[in-house]
C-alpha cells in the first residue's frame, strides 16, 4: 500500500466522519433533503470564488460557497414562509435554479479552465493526494487533507461545546426555546456547519457523495439505535467503514472511488434495512404477522364468549363463520390451546376459565378509550409474541 | 432546431401536467430522487445490451426509477425513517451506484460510451425526431389516462380516506399516478438531465398553483407554462454559444414562478402587500374617526361643534392624509384650523364597534 493510497483512505475517512456528525442531526431534524439542496446550490458560490481567486483551493471559495449554502436555506425558508408553496416544493425550486446559474456561469466563462461540473458532482478522490500543501518549501501533505481536517476539528469542537443544546433543540424545540437556547441560532449554526462541510468535502469526493455520507450512515444508525450518542458513534463507524471498503472496491473495479463508497454505504444500508433487530424490514413484517395472529386470537375468543350454542362452537363452523383460511385458523387454534385458553372436546371448542377471564379483560381493554387506564393492560395482550 | 423546440415544448407540457400532482401530493422532491435513481438503470441497460439506443436506455432508467420510488415508499411505511431521509438516501445511493457503473463502463474496452454523460446534465441537441415521437406518444397516453381517471386522481389527491371508503382501489390509482410521474421524469433525462429534472416537474406546477384553486385549470396552466419554458429556453440557449439548454429552461421556468409569486392576483406577494397596506390605512382611518367621536361625544351636545386640528396631533393614527380621506368620505368638515364631525360621520363612528357599516368594505 503506497503512501498515496493511505492518504486517499485517510481523506475519505475524515470526510466520512466530518459528514456523519452534522448528518445525524439533519436526519433527526427531518432536514435531510436540505443537505442535497446545499450540495447543489453551492455551485455558483464556488464558481464566483473561482473567478475571483483563480484557485480551486482558496479559502475564499469555501467561505463564498458556505455563504451560498446558507443563502439557500434562507431562501427556502423565506419561500416557505410566504405560504405560497410547501416546504419541499420550496427546496425543489431553489436549488435547481442556483445550480443552473452555476452551470451557465461555468459554461460561459470557465470553459477553458479546470472546473468542470462532473468534478463538482462526483469529485476525483484519486487525484487528491497529488495536490500538496507546501508551507515554506516543506511538503506537509495533501491540501484536501488539511482542509477537511480543519473542518472536522471545528465540527468536533462545536459538537462538544453545544451537544446539550443540539440534543435539546433537536428533540424538543419548545423546551429548548423556553430554557433560553435560541433554536434559530442552533438551526443556522447547524446549517452553516453542513454547508462548510459540504464545501470542504466536495473537492475531494463530490457533491453527491457528501449527501450520501451525511444521510446514509445516520439513517443506517437510526435503524439500530434510538440513543443519540450511540447513533453518532454508529454513523461515524459506518461512514469510515464504507470509506475504506469503498476505496478497495474502487481499486478492484478500477472505477470511481466516490461511486464505490456510495455503493458500500448502500449495501450497508440494505443489510441493516433488511436485518436490523427490531426495525429492520424482516423484523417488522414478522411482528406484523404476529400481531395479526394476536388480533385473530382475540376475535376468536370473543366469538366463543358470545356464542353458547354448541353448534356455533363446532370447529368446522368456526372456520366458516369467521371466514379464515385453514392455515390461519389452525395457527390461532394452536396458539389458544397452547396458552390454555380453550378446550376442545369432540370438535366442540369452549373457553377455559383462564380464557374466559382473559376475554373479559380484553373487552374492557377494547371499550376503554383512555390511554392511561389501559397502559398496564397492554402487557397482558402481548403474551404470545414469541 | 424545430425538432428540439418541439421536443422541449412537449416535455415541458407533460412534466408540468404530472408535476401538478406531485406538488399537490407533497411529493415535490420525489422527482429529484427518481431522476437520480434512474442513473444506474441507464448504466445497467447499457452494460447488458451494449447499445446506446436511447429507448432501451430509457427503459432501464424507468425500471430503476420505479425500483427507487417503491423502495422509498417501503422505507417510509415500514420503518420510522422520515420521507426526507428516505428520499435523500435513495437519491444519493442510487446516484453514487450509477456513477460507479458509469466510470466502470468508461474503463471497458468497447468504450463507445461517450454518450452516457449526457444523461447527467442533458443535451437537448441530441434529440432526434424519433425521441420527439416517443415523447408525443407518451404525452398522449398520459392525457388519455388523466382524462379517464380524472375523478379518481382528483379524489385521491384531496381526500384519500374518502376515496377508500367509496371503494376506489387507492393503491392502484396511487401506483398509476406515481408510475406516470416516473415516466415523465425518465423522458426528460435526455433533455435536461438528472440533476435539473426535478425543477421541470415542480416549477410549472408551482407557478400554476398561484393563479387558480381549480385542479383542472392548474394542470392546464402548468402544461402551458412548461411548454413555454421549453420553447423560450431552447430559443435563448440557441441564440448564444455555450448555453446548455437544460439550465436555461430551468431558469425560464423559475422566472415564471417568480412572476407568479409576485403578481398573482389572489395569492401573490404584491397584491398581498397592497391589501395589507390598505387594511392598515382603513384601520388608521377608523381609529382617527373613533378618537374624534370620543372627543365630540364627551364634551358637547352639538355634534358639529368645531374643534382645533391641533388636538388630534397627540393621536397616533392621525395624519393629514387620514383627515383628508375623512373629508372626502364626508364624515368631517374642515373650517380653517378646526374640524367638526358631520351627521354622517357621527353615525358611522358610533356604529364602528357595533357593526361594520357598508362603507367599510
Amino acid at each position: 500500500m503506497g503512501s498515496a493510497q493511505i492518504e486517499i483512505q485517510l481523506i475519505a475517512s475524515l470526510v466520512a466522519v466530518a459528514c456523519a456528525i452534522p448528518g445525524t442531526f439533519l436526519v433527526l431534524r427531518k432536514m435531510a433533503m436540505i443537505s442535497d439542496a446545499i450540495s447543489h446550490s453551492i455551485l455558483p458560490g464556488i464558481v464566483i470564488g473561482f473567478f475571483i481567486t483563480q484557485d480551486l483551493n482558496s479559502p475564499l471559495l469555501i467561505v463564498l460557497a458556505a455563504l451560498t449554502g446558507v443563502i439557500t436555506v434562507v431562501l427556502v425558508e423565506y419561500i416557505q414562509k410566504t405560504g405560497l408553496v410547501k416546504e419541499d416544493t420550496a427546496i425543489g425550486l431553489v436549488f435547481p435554479v442556483l445550480f443552473s446559474i452555476g452551470v451557465l456561469m461555468i459554461a460561459k466563462k470557465a470553459n477553458d479552465v479546470h472546473l468542470d461540473i462532473d468534478a463538482v458532482l462526483v469529485g476525483e478522490l484519486a487525484l487528491a493526494p497529488f495536490d500538496r500543501l507546501i508551507i515554506s518549501g516543506v511538503d506537509v501533505g495533501p491540501k484536501s487533507l488539511w482542509i477537511i481536517g480543519t473542518i472536522l476539528i471545528f465540527t468536533i469542537i462545536l459538537l462538544f461545546a453545544f451537544f446539550k443544546e443540539l440534543k435539546l433543540s433537536t428533540f424538543d424545540k419548545g423546551l429548548a426555546a423556553s430554557l433560553g437556547f435560541s433554536p434559530v441560532i442552533i438551526h443556522y449554526g447547524l446549517m452553516t456547519v453542513s454547508s462548510v462541510t459540504t464545501v470542504g468535502a466536495f473537492d475531494a469526493v463530490g457533491a453527491i457523495l457528501v449527501v450520501a455520507l451525511m444521510i446514509a450512515p445516520a439513517a443506517t444508525a437510526y435503524l439500530l439505535t434510538t440513543d443519540l450518542k450511540k447513533m453518532l458513534w454508529l454513523s461515524i463507524s459506518f461512514g469510515v467503514f464504507s470509506a475504506i471498503s469503498g476505496y478497495w472496491l474502487a481499486h478492484w473495479l478500477d472505477a470511481s472511488i466516490a461511486g464505490s463508497i456510495t455503493t458500500m454505504l448502500g449495501l450497508l444500508f440494505l443489510v441493516v434495512y433488511l436485518f436490523a433487530p427490531s426495525k429492520g424490514i424482516i423484523a417488522v413484517l414478522y411482528r406484523e404477522k404476529q400481531q395479526r395472529t394476536e388480533v385473530s386470537l382475540l376475535t376468536f375468543l370473543l366469538h366463543l364468549k358470545n356464542h353458547d350454542d354448541v353448534r356455533e362452537r363446532h370447529v368446522n363452523h368456526l372456520n366458516e363463520h369467521i371466514n379464515w383460511q385453514k392455515v390461519r385458523s389452525k395457527t390461532v387454534l394452536d396458539l389458544a390451546l397452547k396458552n390454555n385458553m380453550i378446550r376442545i372436546d369432540n370438535s366442540i371448542v369452549s373457553l377455559t376459565e383462564k380464557g374466559d377471564e382473559f376475554t373479559t379483560k380484553a373487552i374492557d381493554y377494547i371499550i376503554t378509550n383512555e390511554d392511561a387506564q389501559i397502559e398496564d393492560m397492554k402487557e397482558d395482550f402481548f403474551l404470545f409474541r414469541g | 432546431m424545430r425538432t428540439i423546440t418541439l421536443g422541449t415544448a412537449i416535455l415541458g407540457a407533460v412534466t408540468g401536467m404530472l408535476g401538478s400532482f406531485a406538488v399537490l401530493r407533497k411529493q415535490s422532491l420525489l422527482g429529484d430522487a427518481i431522476s437520480h435513481a434512474a442513473l444506474p438503470g441507464i448504466a445497467i441497460s447499457f452494460l447488458i445490451t451494449g447499445a446506446k439506443d436511447s429507448n432501451t436506455l430509457l427503459l432501464g432508467a424507468l425500471v430503476s426509477g420505479l425500483i427507487g420510488t417503491f423502495w422509498i415508499r417501503g422505507i417510509i411505511t415500514k420503518t420510522h425513517l422520515k420521507s426526507d431521509t428516505a428520499l435523500g438516501l435513495i437519491l444519493s445511493l442510487f446516484f453514487g451506484f450509477g456513477m460507479l457503473l458509469l466510470t466502470f463502463i468508461q474503463k471497458q474496452p468497447n468504450a463507445n460510451q461517450a454518450g452516457l454523460d449526457k444523461y447527467l446534465f442533458g443535451q437537448a441537441a441530441t434529440l432526434v425526431e424519433s425521441d420527439v415521437w416517443l415523447m408525443a406518444i407518451v404525452t398522449g397516453i398520459c392525457l388519455i389516462v388523466l382524462l379517464l381517471f380524472w375523478k379518481e386522481f382528483k379524489i385521491l389527491l384531496f381526500d384519500k380516506d374518502y376515496a377508500k371508503t367509496l371503494g376506489f382501489n387507492t393503491k392502484t390509482i396511487d401506483i398509476l399516478i406515481t408510475s406516470f410521474i416516473v415516466l415523465a421524469i425518465v423522458l426528460g433525462l435526455q433533455t435536461v438531465g438528472v440533476v435539473l429534472m426535478s425543477a421541470m416537474l415542480l416549477a410549472p406546477a408551482a407557478a400554476a398553483r398561484q393563479w387558480t384553486n381549480s385542479l383542472a385549470t392548474m394542470v392546464f396552466l402548468a402544461a402551458v407554462f412548461g411548454a413555454f419554458s421549453g420553447v423560450f429556453g431552447t430559443a435563448i440557449s440557441a441564440s448564444q454559444d455555450n448555453l446548455s439548454t437544460g439550465p436555461v429552461i430551468v431558469l425560464v421556468a423559475a422566472v415564471f414562478v417568480l412572476i407568479s409569486f409576485v403578481f398573482s392576483p389572489s395569492r401573490g406577494l404584491l397584491f398581498k402587500q397592497i391589501r395589507f397596506i390598505k387594511n392598515r390605512r382603513d384601520l388608521e382611518l377608523h381609529k382617527t374617526l373613533a378618537f374624534m367621536y370620543d372627543i365630540v361625544a364627551e364634551t358637547h351636545e352639538n355634534i358639529s361643534h368645531p374643534h382645533e386640528i391641533k388636538i388630534l396631533n397627540n393621536f397616533q393614527g392621525f395624519t393629514k392624509g387620514t383627515l383628508k380621506k375623512l373629508v372626502e368620505k364626508n364624515y368631517v368638515t374642515l373650517q380653517g384650523s378646526t374640524w367638526s364631525l358631520t351627521e354622517e360621520g357621527f353615525e358611522s363612528a358610533s356604529n364602528l364597534y357595533n357593526q361594520l357599516t357598508e362603507n367599510d368594505g
